[in-house]
């Protein structure tokens, strides 16, 4: 695509902020129709460049375009290619221009327009579309600048501003938790007692950060042999290994991670068992996560030495104190964002044969 | 203010280090931007070679390693502590371990230079010549005063793994708890702290029970009891550890109170000698000299 006329920038999209989750996956794009999408914006006379961020909160569509151009253009392009009303496309999306663009990207870049704010994957997200664009060779001197500067602007966000600050999904609060006691979480030792929600997400958030001794336990192995056998399940899926209920209580000196989400009325872990266990641990801390509605742990067990235990509520509470620290911040990053967008479209501008 | 006096030297190193500690807490919520974030740590090594400037002046004057009274002996032991500091980050890059330090040099370089008592100077004495007649047991105490250095250092250390686990255990983010070090870390890290203090005071009472052996009327009974009782308080802290008889909050705590017994009983560990320059000094008005 062309790069050299004169041109204009332009975003339209849709996300959080315009529609809700149904609008949202009507508008979206599905995965394997990107690359049709991105055929049928080359052909549209007058755009230059673009590049399509396609996400599952968010559908947005970034282009200059030159002289005669409309962006009409582009949203009767995506009504006509989701086979949705003109009208319907218009009402559910939101358009910018200029030195918008710079600011919008700025703050999407860095996820203060996250739904989930200072969440960090809306970067990752960006740079796959970004890459993907230029291998299409749909982007150009405007958008290849904007993008690689929105990019330094999301670093900079999370490095100088708290937007960041602590982690507000259930998952990473308890590995941050792990983190703050056993410094590495791929040596932690964890042991999944039941195979609820909740231990599903904190698996995934160890997994992710590298953990590999992850063992699951529950009672369906032992008296039902044709029940659900999620735990199974559940080590098949991270790679982990399976113990069987009847052992766990005398092998719990051997974890450091103990999570607890079963469905029991009764707990399945009492203090004296606690204490039997760190007796042959004494230096090195436990920590107890009980995701369990009847609780699974004795709640006294917390108070045995170098044993940290903390309950859904606990990190519930932990995780909207951090959401809320990181919305103080929201007001003071998209202050310092909008003046880097200014300075960014100045440049942009001064440069010849670039952006009216 | 002269750079060439040993007490506003002191001053302005104390100074520098309570700046970076009011700077690195003030980072820790409130990130700086590029230019400043590494000043707490500046300001720190400024500290430092204002500190060394100043203990090497003292130590022109009193012809010695600056051990003679209890400025001398506080500001060793601070300068002994940064050391470490700066060792362990080279290692282990800890922003808060050097607040934590820069905090603790404010606290007690503000108090040994603010009791002027403490600076009495023994080196102006009619007759005096020098510190340490017999350089053994100069070796003797700086080598004790920098193991103080160390225990200094390990008691930082385990006020941040008490403030760790107070956070963790208080189950909110908290203030400082999410940008502490992990409390395996720390403890592992006061584990080895107090190995290697241990190991200096050994050497220290190794080198000074050759000394005592041989002229045991300098070393006076107090003195004997302090530093032996300190040492077997460490030792046996160590032995408790290794054993793991002892470790967690309750191990931090006694490192902790250690060190304050060990702070208090500084004026406790003077030779003799020293104590009789004293008294020959103790009505003489106090002078400082400049170089």
């Amino acid at each position: 695509m062309s790069t050299n006329s004169q041109n204009s920038l332009f975003l339209i999209g849709t996300s959080h902020q315009v529609a809700n989750l149904n609008e949202r996956e009507t508008i979206g794009l599905p995965t394997d129709s990107i690359r049709e999408f991105y055929r049928g914006l080359e052909d549209l006379s007058g755009l230059d460049e673009c590049l399509v961020l396609n996400t599952c909160n968010r559908t947005e569509i970034y282009g200059t375009f030159n002289g005669a151009f409309s962006i009409d253009v582009v949203l009767k392009y995506l009504a006509q290619f989701r086979e949705l009303d003109l009208s319907f496309i218009k009402e559910k999306t939101y358009q910018r221009s200029g030195s918008e663009v710079v600011r919008h990207l700025f703050e999407v870049a860095s996820g203060i327009d996250s739904q989930m704010v200072g969440e960090t994957e809306i970067l990752g997200q960006l740079k796959k579309a970004y890459d993907e664009a230029v291998e299409r060779d749909a982007t150009g001197k405007v958008l290849n600048r904007l993008f690689q500067k929105s990019f330094q602007a999301a670093k900079w966000a999370r490095t100088n501003t708290g937007i960041s600050r602590g982690q507000v999904n259930l998952g990473n609060v308890l590995c941050e938790l792990a983190r703050r006691i056993f410094g590495r979480i791929d040596q932690c030792r964890l042991l999944v007692l039941g195979a609820g929600e909740v231990a599903e997400s904190a698996l995934e958030a160890f997994k992710s950060r590298g953990s590999e001794a992850i063992t699951v336990t529950g009672r369906t192995f032992d008296w039902c042999p044709l029940s659900r056998r999620k735990p199974d399940e559940l080590a098949q899926k991270f790679d982990g290994f399976t113990l069987a209920y009847s052992k766990f209580h005398e092998s719990l000196h051997l974890f450091d991670v103990v999570l607890a989400s079963t469905a029991s009325a009764n707990p399945l872990l009492t203090k004296t068992q606690v204490e039997e266990a760190m007796k042959k641990r004494p230096s090195k801390p436990l920590f107890i996560i009980d995701a369990s509605v009847p609780r699974n742990v004795e709640e006294c067990a917390s108070s045995v030495d170098n044993v940290f235990l903390y309950n859904m509520d606990d990190v519930s509470a932990i995780a909207n104190e951090n959401l809320q620290s990181r919305l103080s911040e929201v007001d003071r990053c998209r202050v310092a964002l909008a003046k880097r967008a200014i300075r960014l479209w100045d440049q942009i501008k001064a440069q010849p044969s670039l952006p009216s | 203010m002269s750079l060439n006096d040993v007490r506003d030297l002191l001053w302005l190193a104390t100074a520098s280090y309570g700046a970076s500690f009011i700077l690195g807490m003030i980072k820790t919520r409130h990130p700086f931007s590029a230019l400043f974030r590494e000043s707490p740590f500046i300001l720190i090594l400024a500290g430092f070679f204002l500190q060394t400037r100043a203990l090497y002046f003292r130590g022109l004057e009193v012809h010695g390693c600056p051990l003679g009274n209890g400025l001398e002996r506080t500001q060793f032991i601070l300068w002994s502590l940064i050391v470490a500091f700066l060792i362990l980050r080279l290692v282990w890059k800890l922003n808060l371990l050097g607040t934590f330090c820069a905090g603790v040099s404010l606290i007690l370089g503000t108090l040994s230079l603010g009791l002027k008592n403490w600076d009495r100077p023994y080196w102006t004495a009619d007759g005096y010549t020098r510190l340490f007649k017999d350089p053994w047991i100069e070796l003797h105490a700086s080598i004790a005063i920098f193991s103080y250095g160390l225990f200094c250092l390990l008691a930082v250390v385990s006020i941040m793994y008490l403030s760790q686990r107070q956070a963790l255990l208080s189950r909110r983010p908290g203030f400082l708890g999410p940008y502490l070090p992990p409390i395996q870390d720390l403890e592992t890290a006061a584990f080895r702290l107090l190995a290697v203090g241990v190991s200096f005071l050994t050497l220290s009472m190794v080198v000074g029970a050759m000394h005592w052996t041989r002229h045991p009327e300098f070393v006076s009974g107090a003195k004997l009891t302090v530093t032996l009782s300190l040492w077997i308080g460490y030792f046996v802290l160590l032995i408790m550890r290794i054993s793991n008889r002892l470790y967690g909050s309750r191990f931090a705590k006694w490192t902790i109170a250690l060190f304050v017994v060990a702070l208090l009983s500084l004026s406790l560990v003077s030779s003799k000698t020293k104590s009789q320059v004293f008294h020959a000094v103790n009505s003489s008005p106090i002078v400082y000299s400049s170089r």
